[in-house]
Parts: C-alpha cells; sequence; structure tokens
C-alpha cells in the first residue's frame, strides 16, 4: 500500500477513535463533577475536584440490586435467544421444507413491529400469565422481541456454510442433531458474539418494557434505576452521566471478554475450505 | 442429502415460535382491529369504520414523518455502512492495536439511546454546545448554527447522531464476515500478484455481498421504525420538522390519548417496511442467481 | 417445673408464629407518583408511609415512583389493561378527567365531607378536580405560580426597572439588547415553556373569560382575538431579538436555558416558582441576585393584573375506583395532607396547598409567592393540564411554530381551535 494510501486510512482511524472515544470521556469527566460545578463552569470543562460522591450516592440507592436485576434478566434472556434462534436459523437457512419461507416471512415481519404497540397486549399477556411485576416477566417479551433480527442474522450466516460439510459428517453417521451442535454452532461463532453483543447491548439498555411491565422498585433494573435521577422539573445531569457510566462499564468488560473468547475459539477449530 | 423428519424440524422450531407467538403475534392484528376504533388507551371503544385510516391519507404531518424515515434510509444506508466496512476492514488483522481499537469503536452502541441523546444535545447547543465552540475556535466566530432548534438542519443533526451510533453495530457484523473468508484466497492472490485493493475487489467485496444485503435489510427496517434518539433529541420537532412514523405515532397513541389512530399508524408504517424490505430483497435476491 | 416451662414456650412459640403470620398477611397498597430521588418531596412521601404504616400495621404502603414523562405513559398502559395502583398521582385538569370519565376514578367527595376533610386544602386547588359537582383527587404538594425570574444585578448594570406595562416591558428588553444581553432566557423544544408566556399573553389580553369560554364551548374560541393577538405578541418579542437564538432547540430538562443566566448571557427567565429551588441547587452563589416580578399588563387588555398561571394544587391524589383497600387508601392521604407533612414540605421549599400552611413560612422568597397566590383573584392552570390531552398536544404543538415563525399567529390559533372542535365533536 502506498505511503499516502497508508496516511489516509491512519488519518481516517484516528479521526474516528477521537469521535468515538471524547464522548466517553466526557460523560465520565461529567459524572465527576457535583450538579453546580455543571452548571457553574463549562460543560466541557474538565472536574476541578474529581468527585467519585456521585458513585457513592448510586451506590448507596440500591445499584448493586439493580445490577443483579439486571444480569439476571439479560443472560437468561440472552441464553434462550442463541439457542432458540440458532436452532430455528438452521432449519430455514438449511433444510428445504415447505414452509420455510413462511416461516421465514413470519420471523422477518417480527423485524417491522414498533415496539410501543406491542406494549398493551403483552402487558395483557403477561398478566394472564401471572408474570407482572416479576423479573421473570420480562424474558418472554425480551426473547420474542429479539428473535426476528436474531434469527435473521443468523440465517444469512449459516447459509454460507459450504452445504459439503455437512454432507460429509451425515456419511460419518451423525445425526440431525450432532451436525447442528458439532459441525454448525461452532462455525457461526462470530455470528453468534455478534448476535450475543447486540442483543445483550439492547436488552441491558432495554426501557419501555421494564417501566411498563415491573413495578415494585426491589425488581428494578439498571435502567429503571438510573430514571430516578430524573426530575420533574430539572435534571441531575452529572447523576445521570455516572448512572450511565456504571451501566457502560460491565458491558465494556463482557464484550472485551467476549471478542478475547471468539478468538482463541476461532483459531482454535477454523475450518479450512 | 438425508431427509430431516417434519417433527425434527418442528421441534428445531419449537422454542422461537412458542415465545414469538406468544408475545408478537397478536400486536399487529390487534392494531388494525383498533385502527377501526377511536379509543384513548382505556375505557370505551366506539367503532368509526375506515375513519382513520382516511385521515391518514389525508394527514399532512404524517406525510412530512413518512418523508423523514426515507431520509433517514437513505442518509442511514449510506452513511453507516460504507464507513462500517471501512473499519471492519481496517480492524480484520489482529494486532495489538486493533484490538484496543475495537474496543473503543465499539463505545457508542454501548451506551442507551438517553445516553447518546443527552451527550448530543450538548453537543450541539448553539449557545455553549462543543461544535459551535469548535467552529468560533478555528475562527468562524459569526457563525452562528442552530443544529436542533431549525426546522431546515434538526432532522440531518439527528441523523448525524444516530449514524454515529449505529456505525458499530455493523462494523462488528462485518468484522464477522470477513473472518469468516479463508485465508487461502488471500493466500493465493498474493501469489499472483495481486494489489490490496484488487483483493478488496474481487475477494471481500463479492464474497460480503450477502451480508452487505442482510446489513442492508437491518438498516432500511431499523430507519422506518426508528424512535428513541429523535423523541428525546427532538421531539420530533421543531414542529413536525423531525418527525417520524414511529414518533408521530407514539405521540398520538400515548400523548394525545387516541390510541386508535396511533395504531393505524402503527399498521400503515408495518405494512410499508415489510413492503420495502421484501421488495429489497426480491430485488437482491435477482442478482444472486 | 419442665412440664410448664415447656407449656410456656410452646405458647409464646405459639404467639410468635401466629404474630408473625399476620405480620406476613399485610395487606399492600400501591401507591405510584413521580417523587423519585431526584424530588426533593420524597422524604415527605416516605414519611408519611412511616407514620402510617406504624399506626396501621395491617396495611404496608408499596411507594413506586417513576420519572415524570414516563409515568404518564406507564399509567396509562396499566390503565387500558385494567391493572391500575390504588391511588395514583395527576396534575388534575383535563388528562384526569379521562380517566374519570372511563369510570377509573374513586369519587372523594363523600370522604372529604367527612369530619370535614375538605377544610384541610385550598379550595381551588380541590377545584381542579372537581367534575360534575364531585372531586376526584386532593392536592398534595406545591402550590404553584409563574413569576418572571430576572438577574437584579444585570438590571442595575444596564439601568432598567422592573416594568409595569407590556410596552414598559419592550423598552427593557430593547435596552437590554442593546447591551448585549438576551433579555428572555428561554428553552422551546419542550414546548410548554414557550406556553407560558402565551398562556399569560391571553390572560392579560382578554382576560380569564378568553380562555374559560372557548375551553368549555360557551360563547369562546381559540381561534378568537385575544389569542391570535398573543401570537402576534410573541413573534413581535421574536422580531427583537428577545429570545435566545436557536430557542427552539434548547433542552429545558438539561438546565439550557438556565446556563445562559448562570453565564451572565441571559437576563430574565419566566418560570414557575420550582426554578427558585433548581437555582438553588445549581448555582446558589448566584441566588442572591434573583428575583421576581410579575408578568406586565396590557393597558388595554381585560385580564386582571393580580391573576396568575400556575398550578392551585400542584401534585394531585386520586384513588382508584378499582382498589379493594379504598378506607385504608382515604387514611394514608389524610397521612399525607396533615400538619406534619405540611411543616415537611415547606421546610423543603414547598407551599403545600393546605390551609393555614402560612404559619410556617419563614423564607422570604415563599412568603412572596404564597402571597402573590392568595392575593390572585384567579391562577389559570396551564392549558397541557387543563384541557384534554387531545388539544393540549394540538396547543403545544403550535408553540415551536409560533417561536420559531413557521406559523402565522392566526394559523397556530385556527390549529387549536381545529383540534377543540374535532375532539368535542367526537366526545
Amino acid at each position: 500500500m502506498s505511503k499516502s494510501a497508508k496516511l489516509i486510512v491512519v488519518l481516517l482511524a484516528g479521526i474516528w477513535l477521537l469521535i468515538t472515544l471524547y464522548p466517553f470521556i466526557f460523560m465520565l469527566q461529567t459524572s465527576m463533577k457535583t450538579n453546580m460545578e455543571y452548571f457553574t463552569s463549562s460543560v466541557w470543562a474538565f472536574p476541578e475536584n474529581i468527585s467519585l460522591d456521585n458513585y457513592l450516592t448510586a451506590m448507596n440507592s440500591g445499584f448493586i440490586r439493580f445490577y443483579l436485576n439486571s444480569l439476571f434478566v439479560t443472560i437468561s434472556s440472552l441464553v434462550i435467544i442463541i439457542i432458540s434462534a440458532s436452532m430455528a436459523a438452521y432449519m430455514i437457512a438449511k433444510i428445504d421444507f415447505k414452509l420455510s419461507n413462511s416461516v421465514f416471512s413470519f420471523f422477518l415481519a417480527g423485524m417491522m413491529i414498533p415496539i410501543h404497540i406491542t406494549l398493551i397486549p403483552v402487558y395483557k399477556m403477561t398478566q394472564t400469565m401471572g408474570l407482572y411485576d416479576k423479573l421473570t416477566g420480562l424474558i418472554g417479551p425480551y426473547v420474542a422481541f429479539s428473535l426476528p433480527i436474531s434469527i435473521f442474522i443468523l440465517t444469512g450466516f449459516i447459509a454460507e456454510i459450504p452445504r459439503e460439510l455437512e454432507e460429509a459428517a451425515y456419511i460419518d453417521g451423525a445425526n440431525i442433531f450432532q451436525i447442528f451442535t458439532k459441525i454448525i454452532f461452532p462455525l457461526i461463532k462470530p455470528a453468534v458474539s455478534t448476535v450475543a453483543i447486540y442483543n445483550l447491548v439492547l436488552l441491558w439498555n432495554e426501557f419501555i418494557y421494564a417501566l411498563v411491565l415491573i413495578s415494585n422498585p426491589d425488581k428494578w433494573n439498571l435502567t429503571l434505576g438510573l430514571w430516578n435521577f430524573q426530575g420533574q422539573y430539572g435534571t441531575n445531569v452529572p447523576m445521570v452521566m455516572t448512572g450511565v457510566m456504571l451501566s457502560v462499564l460491565p458491558l465494556l468488560l463482557f464484550y472485551i471478554f467476549l471478542q478475547e473468547k471468539v478468538i482463541k475459539g476461532m483459531t482454535a477449530g477454523a475450518v479450512k475450505g | 442429502m438425508q431427509k430431516v423428519s417434519k417433527l425434527t424440524i418442528f421441534l428445531f422450531l419449537l422454542p422461537a415460535l412458542l415465545f414469538f407467538s406468544l408475545y408478537m403475534v397478536a400486536p399487529i392484528p390487534l392494531s388494525a382491529f383498533y385502527s377501526f376504533f377511536r379509543w384513548k388507551g382505556f375505557g370505551e371503544r366506539i367503532f368509526i369504520g375506515l375513519n382513520n385510516w382516511i385521515e391518514l391519507i389525508g394527514d399532512d404531518i404524517f406525510h412530512k414523518a413518512l418523508f423523514n424515515n426515507f431520509k433517514l434510509v437513505f442518509l442511514s444506508l449510506f452513511g453507516q455502512l460504507p464507513i462500517a466496512l471501512a473499519l471492519a476492514i481496517l480492524l480484520a488483522k489482529k494486532t495489538k492495536i486493533t484490538d484496543i481499537l475495537k474496543t473503543i469503536y465499539f463505545v457508542p452502541l454501548l451506551m442507551s439511546s438517553v445516553a447518546v441523546a443527552t451527550l448530543w444535545s450538548n453537543i450541539y447547543d448553539p449557545n455553549f454546545g462543543l461544535l459551535n465552540m469548535f467552529l468560533q475556535t478555528i475562527g468562524f466566530e459569526n457563525l452562528f448554527i442552530n443544529y436542533l432548534g431549525s426546522p431546515k438542519l434538526a432532522l440531518y443533526s439527528v441523523i448525524v447522531a444516530i449514524n454515529w451510533r449505529y456505525i458499530p453495530f455493523y462494523m462488528i457484523l462485518f468484522l464477522a464476515a470477513i473472518k469468516n473468508i479463508p485465508d487461502e484466497l488471500y493466500e493465493a492472490s498474493k501469489v499472483d500478484g495481486a494489489s490490496k485493493w484488487e483483493n478488496f475487489r474481487y475477494i471481500t467485496l463479492p464474497l460480503l455481498r450477502p451480508t452487505i444485503i442482510n446489513a442492508s435489510v437491518l438498516s432500511l427496517v431499523g430507519s422506518l421504525k426508528f424512535f428513541d434518539i429523535v423523541y428525546v433529541l427532538t421531539g420530533g420537532g421543531p414542529n413536525n420538522a423531525s418527525e417520524l412514523m414511529a414518533t408521530y405515532m407514539y405521540k398520538n397513541a400515548f400523548n394525545s390519548l387516541r390510541m386508535g389512530y396511533g395504531s393505524t399508524i402503527a399498521l400503515a408504517l408495518f405494512i410499508i417496511a415489510f413492503t420495502f424490505s421484501i421488495l429489497f430483497m426480491k430485488a437482491t435476491r435477482k442478482g444472486d442467481k | 417445673m419442665k412440664k410448664s416451662l415447656s407449656l410456656i414456650l410452646s405458647i409464646s412459640m405459639f404467639l410468635v408464629v401466629l404474630l408473625s403470620v399476620s405480620v406476613i398477611a399485610q395487606e399492600e397498597i400501591v401507591l405510584w407518583d413521580i417523587t423519585t430521588e431526584a424530588e426533593s418531596e420524597l422524604p415527605v412521601i416516605q414519611d408519611a408511609i412511616a407514620r402510617f404504616e406504624a399506626d396501621n400495621p395491617e396495611y404496608t404502603v408499596r411507594h413506586v415512583p417513576t420519572s415524570n414523562d414516563d409515568y404518564k405513559t406507564k399509567l396509562q398502559v396499566a390503565m387500558g389493561a385494567n391493572n391500575e395502583p390504588d391511588i395514583f398521582m395527576s396534575w388534575g385538569g383535563g388528562p384526569l378527567k379521562e380517566y374519570v370519565d372511563a369510570g377509573k376514578v374513586m369519587d372523594m367527595t363523600e370522604a372529604l365531607k367527612q369530619d370535614d376533610w375538605i377544610e384541610r386544602f385550598v379550595p381551588a386547588g380541590l377545584e381542579i378536580a372537581r367534575f360534575n359537582e364531585n372531586y376526584y383527587a386532593v392536592p398534595i404538594t406545591g402550590m404553584r405560580a409563574v413569576l418572571m425570574f430576572y438577574r437584579t444585578d444585570i438590571f442595575e448594570e444596564v439601568g432598567v426597572e422592573i416594568p409595569e406595562t407590556y410596552e414598559d416591558f419592550k423598552d427593557v428588553i430593547v435596552q437590554l439588547k442593546d447591551a448585549g444581553y438576551i433579555p428572555l432566557s428561554l428553552a422551546n423544544k419542550n414546548r410548554w415553556t414557550g406556553s407560558m408566556y402565551y398562556m399569560y399573553l391571553v390572560d392579560r389580553i382578554g382576560g380569564k373569560e378568553a380562555f374559560l369560554n372557548a375551553a368549555s364551548r360557551d360563547g369562546g374560541s381559540f381561534a378568537s382575538e385575544a389569542f391570535v393577538r398573543a401570537g402576534e405578541v410573541i413573534q413581535e418579542l421574536v422580531d427583537l431579538g428577545a429570545f435566545p437564538p436557536g430557542v427552539n432547540g434548547l433542552d429545558e430538562d438539561q438546565g439550557q436555558s438556565r446556563q445562559l443566566l448562570y453565564a451572565d448571557r441571559a437576563a430574565m427567565y419566566l418560570m414557575g416558582d420550582w426554578a427558585y429551588g433548581l437555582i438553588r441547587n445549581e448555582n446558589p452563589a448566584m441566588l442572591e441576585n434573583f428575583s421576581f416580578f410579575r408578568f406586565p399588563v396590557f393597558e388595554d387588555g381585560k385580564g386582571d393584573p393580580t391573576n396568575l398561571v400556575g398550578s392551585p394544587g400542584g401534585n394531585m391524589y386520586s384513588i382508584a375506583k378499582s382498589s379493594k383497600h379504598k378506607e385504608a387508601a382515604i387514611e394514608f392521604l389524610k397521612y399525607l395532607s396533615d400538619e406534619t407533612a405540611a411543616k415537611q414540605l415547606v421546610d423543603l421549599g414547598n407551599l403545600a396547598p393546605f390551609r393555614g400552611v402560612e404559619k410556617y413560612l419563614d423564607d422570604p422568597f415563599m412568603v412572596d409567592i404564597y402571597t402573590a397566590l392568595n392575593n390572585a383573584n384567579y391562577v389559570q392552570l396551564y392549558y397541557d393540564q387543563y384541557l384534554p390531552p387531545q388539544i393540549a398536544q394540538a396547543h403545544l404543538d403550535t408553540m415551536q411554530g409560533l417561536f420559531g415563525k413557521t406559523m402565522t399567529p392566526e394559523e397556530a390559533a385556527q390549529m387549536m381551535e381545529d383540534e377543540a372542535q374535532k375532539y368535542f365533536n367526537e366526545n
């Protein structure tokens, strides 16, 4: 690659780095200000006295509990989504059954549904199932709402897997379930990790279902707990930023962790044409 | 290949079908049902036949929202995907630096929509915001840009924030696809003396085609039903300048207590999104053959 | 000896079990409101709950606060699914009436008449929850008045006085502008902020009848003279450069209007009295430079100069008709409105809408507000609380049009009138 091309690449990468990193720094530094400092000096200024008071306040308001609640709901939903979506995607992508197009369109249609019109029906269904104001009650809607896009992405990736691999395994005497678990699933690890991360982020930050289906403050997840700092007439912006930081950090850690695992998995069992 | 029994197919599909059917099947028919009524979301429902639909067809604000949605589709597609692809190619090689970059580049997607909106609200603040301050320091002192308050600019300012937020998603999607491309192909072309650009054009791009198409569908649908960042940043304003179908629907259903009309808008959104994605996929599938 | 000991032990154990069973078998009253951590009144609610539970051990109150905007959605969905809480909060007026009309709210008239509980509350506060001669909510926190806050030091520096009339007001604006200040700080992305100007203008120009007759469809119209003129005045002020540039994009929730005041860029701020609390929280050092005056009058206007825009009742609490604990809920509300609560509210800077609350007032600012409210012949409840939500939204939408000059005053007024006609035709 020519020198000037390399330079352009570095420049673009650098600009993008700035564009993504600076907002994060802004939020971090704001979270370390008091409300007073936020309003009296420039919004962009670095805090005069770095204060972790906001974090202490947040911790004291039961943040641990919010974390655990969010963790429970998100991980449970994620596991169910990955398993059910990849199983369904496999059928749709590889098995030519009569209704495969219809089933695909059925799930696809789910992607087009604007979330707000599902509020009342989902509320009613949750109530009927006796799951109102229960954390487990969130899992159903979370899974249902994430399935279409997950199936869509996974179907796309599974379709790319060469037929020969399955045929070879079949000839070796494997049944469909073994083919799925031993051949297909390992091959779609990057796709699965993408779907996992995407859904994780979405569900971790999910708000509207939590707002409507959960009532008891004991059961509040992170997003509801964060909202505590939003007032009727004014917002404590540094406090909100603190909440955002506390919410983002575990996600970041999980993402890094997942990346590591996926890379290892890739180099361990990668298939060569 | 072997014949898979119908039972097996059903069992594989069952978990997904179960969850999906329980929660997602009802809303669309229900919305269709509600669209024939005048209803506040609670209390009495009054049958009004096709009145909501007639109103929708003549609703200027809905037309504007629809038009805005299409602008968003176009600007998201061409604003997010190319940059995401470029970033993915950049990060495809595994080095210490790319690992760090991969993490940092991912941050916009990690934040909640409200965090993103708060951030950009401050960036766009005409008096104290980062953008105008930056412009001032580089010498454009008299240039005062009203990013969110100007009817002409509001939508585009929001679209910039949206693109910033979602590029990382497409970046990791493309990264996953690139990882699937066997190394031998690149090694073989090296032997043939191909340049990086030729690699990209003749190996990477064609093999990424299915993923790019899928990403486009996702972008298309996402743009048509987009809601949160817009609602928090501008509320659809000023004066409906940045209104989208989903924000208009929400306002009607929940703020104005017109659940019947809101359902009508939602159903129209659904039909439009479904139609366009099917058309798009059909058109791109023809290319595959 | 052993026998009697074991007998005593078993009886005590039995009693303990009985006691804990009865403690476990408590009735739960669910309370939904907006008093989150960010709201200063939270301790008052929590204290009332503690006191009520202490005196009524068979009941426990579950307090579920949600932040403002999301609260409305949450309540609506619950109402729509017939799963509303025992006690819920509202701001009275049109939105509450919607729930009343749908048969969701308990009629509290009988309960209020018992033991003269009705005497506890400021009458104007009860009025905003009175429909068809019956009462459906009690006011609990914050009588509110919208006032023109201003920087006394900037006024002194520029050499202007508090304006009495609209003509004076325009002079002040021009002088401030010439001195390089933004005369009126306003963040109108939220629309209700701009609406405050509009509401005052309509009242000053057309008197309270202009609005009331239009709202009750009693010979009035939202497209009448007073409304159009109010729009014209706003655009006149826009032309004078009275408002911050980019006004329709500024966010009140993030305090982007107050930032202008703190940065010495703006001089005046039309806002509810809660602004005092906000300033005290955000920039206490500058608090002494703030004072307020009442919205200017029009010499040819029909409005009563003592009228205020605001809320005589603040946050109102209602009981769901479907509640299984109506009496207990009423009891709880009595704790929420007793003398202890009154004193606590005042200490937090909140003008509780209870009679006799003035004896607790010692903060001069609060005394001033209380006096203004007391002397007002009429307090205009914010339009977006008074009117049915459908019309309220149309009204709010026109605000950005007016301030951004993308609508003419006639168009804005007509749009609101059209929506009103549509609503009342259908209902």
